[in-house]
């Protein structure tokens, strides 16, 4: 966006929002971190913390979409325009969403009490975080600077992410079968996993969106998909 | 009826409304001079059957003048030239044998300001069957007047006082008045010239709300400056842009994803 | 003496203007004004041209009055009672006293002279001296009233207002005097002739003999002959101004192109210069004969003055009135109008008499009822080409003659100013006005009534 509005408040109005929508972005990245911080470090302080801080999320979003309802009231966007407060809507939906996942692993860090699994379970979970704290970054990145190319990578690459998911499932189905008594905990950190899981492809709707906002057009190539969890793990494992 | 839902069905296929079959109107390297000013340039447009066309663009870029063409008002201004081709059916109207009255009886056009003729309402939508000689007795000209006022959603307001002068009515009525006096002579294609540009929301929503019926029967072609009047009521939009037409195409994504930067900037807002 | 005055009070109000403006101006420095510093001022000039000018318009004509009567009483008192002789001894008294006086003056007349010269000499710079005093009175009322506070622009704009006033009220004033004094001299020659008759005879002779024993002394004071005179030659004259002028108009303004349009419109005005005198020589030396021959040569009784070729002539007079007028009319009408129609599939012809007549209808109405008082009080051409006999016919080819042209006649030459001929003329004129009153009310109503609101 080059050019300027002859309404120069509608410019700021636009900035507002997307200004808002990294800050959501930027929290809900600390929280992911933090909450598999809490995890691995075994830190229910951590993890109390973590579930305070997603109602700063939530404020942001009621934020962003009064803010959004009132410039399309105000200003009825056109084009371009419309794309971005209509795709600001949807990221803040998402990046909402990411922030829930994570509270929901903070909660578990404090409901598992002490009885955790073993560090070398937990590490996959921490690989699958790095991963998508990457796409997270890279997606917010590129909506930031409206970069078409990077979204699309992170749209791509949300395949590794479920490739990473399915191992961490039949490591953690072993160890369940090992010992019963691990299924407690192991229950929980499969969940963890799945949260993880749920958050890459939230990463990959964001970058869904930021095409949208830059394209104008949905993305119309089928995406690879790597996640074979769901039926596979559990039946042929 | 049955057009409407042609046009419904190929909205759902994604196709242009209405252009799977023959435009109505076709225009081919339409060039317009008002004596030394080259106001419109090379314009190529063709214009579905039965449906609403938009022409929007800043201010003086030649949407009128294009309008104009497509009646020949242009012919009423001296030191207007036109270049080009300009085909309704199929038919060059810049053809000399073709006759400007009748021309004009099949394309009808309502002004941006209201403009009823110092007569009764009556006579305001009886002046084209009159000179067009469409009514044989007076009982069928007064079918003709309330039934285009009624195509007007005029009727129920004025059906008792058709005999009072037309000047004396509302604005917005005052409107649907000169529309009720366009299609009193059942033209094909009606041209509109920011029809609502001096009218109330109201009355501007109801105008709207008649032209969606009457895209049903009559190929509509409007000019207007307000975008989201554009957007609610047209099914294709072109946008003029300093006597070029700079981009055409179905209203959804005329308005979600022009192609043209220049329409993008217009559309949004960032003309300085 | 009134130029000094004048001068004096010029004086006055620039420096009172300069004064009460610097004064404002000094005062701005420290206050927040409520009036710019021009209207202060303006308020001191007000302030000494209004008891100036009072002074002048009352002072001066009393001044007068009592100079007058002092000379007349010293001259004689016996002058005063009777009009004439009072005139011829003011006539010699002021012409004496400026040194005019040709011939020997007596001995009471000198006196008297300079009875008017020394009273003239006083009086007046009495007036000069009250006028200096009262205008400084208004001036130092006018600087004690200001203050940053002294609301000087509102004064200022009820003194334009009252200005403006005044200048209408003389319009108004002037056309109820003339009606008043036109109406007085007709009461009076109703005391001599009957309305009745005056309004329904058939007959109008009058010429009263100026002497008791002149033969046919009884005149005839019927207006009926002239009523239709005047109808006849109006309604020839309108007949042919009408439809010409206005197709003229139409074309003008709808058909012609700009270029034909910015040569002809002038032409036509141009006929509406031409004096009405040449018009009669023209009606009474050209086109009546041509009339008159025609007429004999098919065997019609032709009048070599005719009501027909003043008629015509008249009507040729008032083309430019109509047709101008109406092109005015016609222009007025909306572009959008014309728009609507052909948009319609109109024609020109057909957009004209649906359209643009109908919208023009009140102004074209109006511009013939101008068209028919300017023929209705027209003189110069029935005078010249129709003749003076007061007929009663509607033939056009007779001489008949009109209000205007008996009331030329009656009053051109020496007259009587009490006999009943000479009064007839003040009731003839007085019937005129009415005439042409009427027509214009008749034509506020039809303007009222079919005018369109364009904007
Ligand atoms: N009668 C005329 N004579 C000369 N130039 C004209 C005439 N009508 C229009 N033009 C010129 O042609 C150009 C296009 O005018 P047009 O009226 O078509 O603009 P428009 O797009 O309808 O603008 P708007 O939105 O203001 O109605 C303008 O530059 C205008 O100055
Ligand atoms: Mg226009």
């Amino acid at each position: 966006m080059n050019d300027q509005h002859t309404a120069k408040a509608f410019d700021i109005d636009l900035q507002d929002i997307a200004r808002m929508v990294a800050e959501m972005g930027g929290l809900a990245e600390k929280q992911v971190a933090d909450s598999v911080d809490a995890l691995a470090k075994r830190d229910t302080t951590l993890a109390q913390r973590v579930t305070a801080a997603d109602s700063a999320i939530d404020a942001l979003q009621r934020e962003i979409e009064e803010k959004s309802v009132l410039t399309i009231a105000r200003r009825q966007p056109m084009a371009v325009d419309l794309r971005d407060i209509v795709g600001a809507l949807r990221l803040a939906n998402d990046i909402e969403r990411i922030g829930d996942l994570a509270k929901n692993i903070a909660k578990r860090v404090i409901a598992l009490n002490a009885e955790f699994p073993p560090p070398k379970l937990i590490r996959g979970v921490e690989h699958m975080t790095d991963l998508v704290l990457e796409q997270l970054k890279a997606v917010l990145d590129a909506y930031a600077r409206r970069d078409d190319n990077k979204a699309m990578a992170v749209w791509r690459g949300d395949e590794e992410i479920d490739a990473v998911c399915t191992s961490v499932f039949r490591e953690l189905l072993t160890y369940m079968m090992e010992d019963p008594r691990n299924i407690t905990c192991c229950i929980h950190l499969m969940f963890c996993a799945k949260n993880i899981e749920r958050m890459g492809d939230h990463a990959t709707n964001i970058a869904e969106t930021v095409h949208y906002i830059i394209d104008g057009n949905p993305i119309t190539e089928r995406r690879p998909k790597g996640d074979t969890t769901t039926i596979p793990a559990l039946t042929g494992a | 009826m049955n057009s409407m839902v042609q046009v419904k069905q190929s909205d759902a296929e994604g196709a242009a409304p209405g252009l799977g079959v023959k435009p109505k109107v076709i225009a081919r390297d339409v060039n317009v001079f008002y004596g030394d000013k080259h106001a419109l340039k090379g314009v190529n447009l063709d214009v579905p059957a039965r449906a609403v066309t938009a022409l929007i663009g800043p201010s003086g870029c030649g949407k009128s003048t294009f309008l104009r063409c497509i009646n020949r008002m242009n012919d009423t201004i001296p030191i207007c030239r036109v270049t080009g081709k300009i085909e309704i059916d199929e038919r060059d109207i810049y053809d000399p044998t073709l006759d400007v009255v009748q021309l004009r009886a099949r394309v009808g056009m309502v002004f941006q300001k209201p403009n009823p003729f110092p007569k009764s309402i009556y006579e305001n939508v009886a002046y084209g069957p009159r000179i067009h000689g469409f009514a044989k007795t007076k009982a069928e000209l007064d079918e003709i007047v309330a039934g285009s006022l009624r195509k007007a959603g005029l009727f129920e307001e004025v059906k008792d006082r058709l005999q009072e002068s037309g000047t004396g009515l509302s604005g917005g009525q005052q409107q649907r008045l000169c529309i009720a006096r366009a299609i009193a002579v059942n033209p094909e294609v009606i041209l509109m010239d920011e029809p609502c540009s001096a009218l109330d929301p109201i009355a501007t929503a109801k105008i709207e709300e008649l032209m969606d019926e009457l895209r049903e029967n009559f190929t509509i072609i409007i000019v207007t400056h307000s975008m989201q009047q554009a957007a609610r009521v047209s099914e294709r939009t072109a946008f003029f842009h300093l006597g070029y037409l700079v981009e055409e195409g179905r209203t959804e994504e005329m308005f979600t994803k022009p192609k043209d930067q220049r329409t993008q900037d217009y559309i949004t807002g960032r003309f300085g | 003496m009134v130029y000094l005055y004048l001068a004096g009070l010029f004086v006055l109000v620039a420096v009172g203007y300069l004064f009460g403006r610097a004064r404002a101006k000094a005062a701005a420095d420290t206050e927040a004004l409520h009036s710019r510093p021009p209207y202060h001022g303006a308020f001191v000039g007000l302030s000494i041209i209004a008891p100036m000018l009072l002074l002048l318009v009352i002072g001066l004509p009393i001044a007068d009055r009592m100079i007058v009567n002092q000379a007349l009483q010293t001259f004689d008192p016996t002058v005063m009672s009777d009009d004439l002789r009072r005139g011829v001894a003011l006539r010699d008294i002021t012409a004496l006293a400026t040194g005019k006086y040709t011939g020997e003056p007596t001995l009471a007349l000198r006196q008297a002279a300079d009875t008017y010269a020394s009273l003239r000499a006083w009086t007046y710079n009495l007036i000069l001296a009250g006028g200096l005093v009262v205008g400084l009175l208004g001036a130092a009322f006018g600087f004690r009233s200001l203050s940053a506070s002294f609301r000087a622009r509102n004064h200022v704009e009820r003194a334009v207002k009252i200005l403006l006033l005044a200048a209408a009220s003389v319009a108004v004033l002037t056309t109820i005097g003339i009606v008043f004094s036109v109406l007085f001299e007709t009461v009076r020659f109703f005391e001599r002739v009957s309305p009745f008759e005056f309004l329904f005879g058939l007959q109008w002779s009058p010429q009263t003999a100026i002497r008791a024993d002149q033969a046919g002394s009884s005149g005839a004071f019927g207006i009926v002959p002239l009523v239709t005179g005047t109808l006849l030659i109006t309604g020839i004259a309108i007949l042919i101004a009408g439809p010409i002028g206005l197709f003229a108009a139409i074309y003008m303004a709808e058909y012609a192109t700009p270029r034909f349009r910015a040569f002809a419109k002038p032409i036509l005005e141009i006929l509406a210069g031409i004096p009405t005198v040449v018009l009669g020589f023209f009606a009474a030396l050209t086109l009546a004969p041509i009339i008159r021959e025609t007429g004999e040569s098919m065997g019609l009784n032709v009048a070599s003055e005719s009501a027909l070729a003043a008629g015509i002539v008249m009507g040729m007079m008032i083309i430019p009135f109509v047709s101008s007028l109406s092109d005015d009319v016609i222009n007025a009408v909306p572009q959008s109008l014309r728009d609507g129609s052909y948009a319609m599939g109109a024609t020109r012809s057909e957009t004209v008499k649906k359209v643009i007549l109908p919208a023009a209808f009140s102004g074209i109405v109006s511009a013939m009822m101008l068209a028919i008082s300017r023929a209705v009080g027209e003189t110069m051409i029935v005078v010249m080409a129709a003749g003076l006999a007061g007929n009663l016919t509607f033939n056009p080819l007779a001489a008949v003659t009109t209000f205007t042209v008996q009331i030329k006649t009656i009053l051109v030459g020496d007259q009587e100013f009490d006999s009943a001929k000479t009064l007839a003329a003040f009731a003839l004129g007085f019937v005129l006005f009415f005439f042409t009153l009427t027509l214009n009310i008749i034509a506020m109503q039809i303007v009222k009534r079919y005018r369109e609101q364009y904007d």
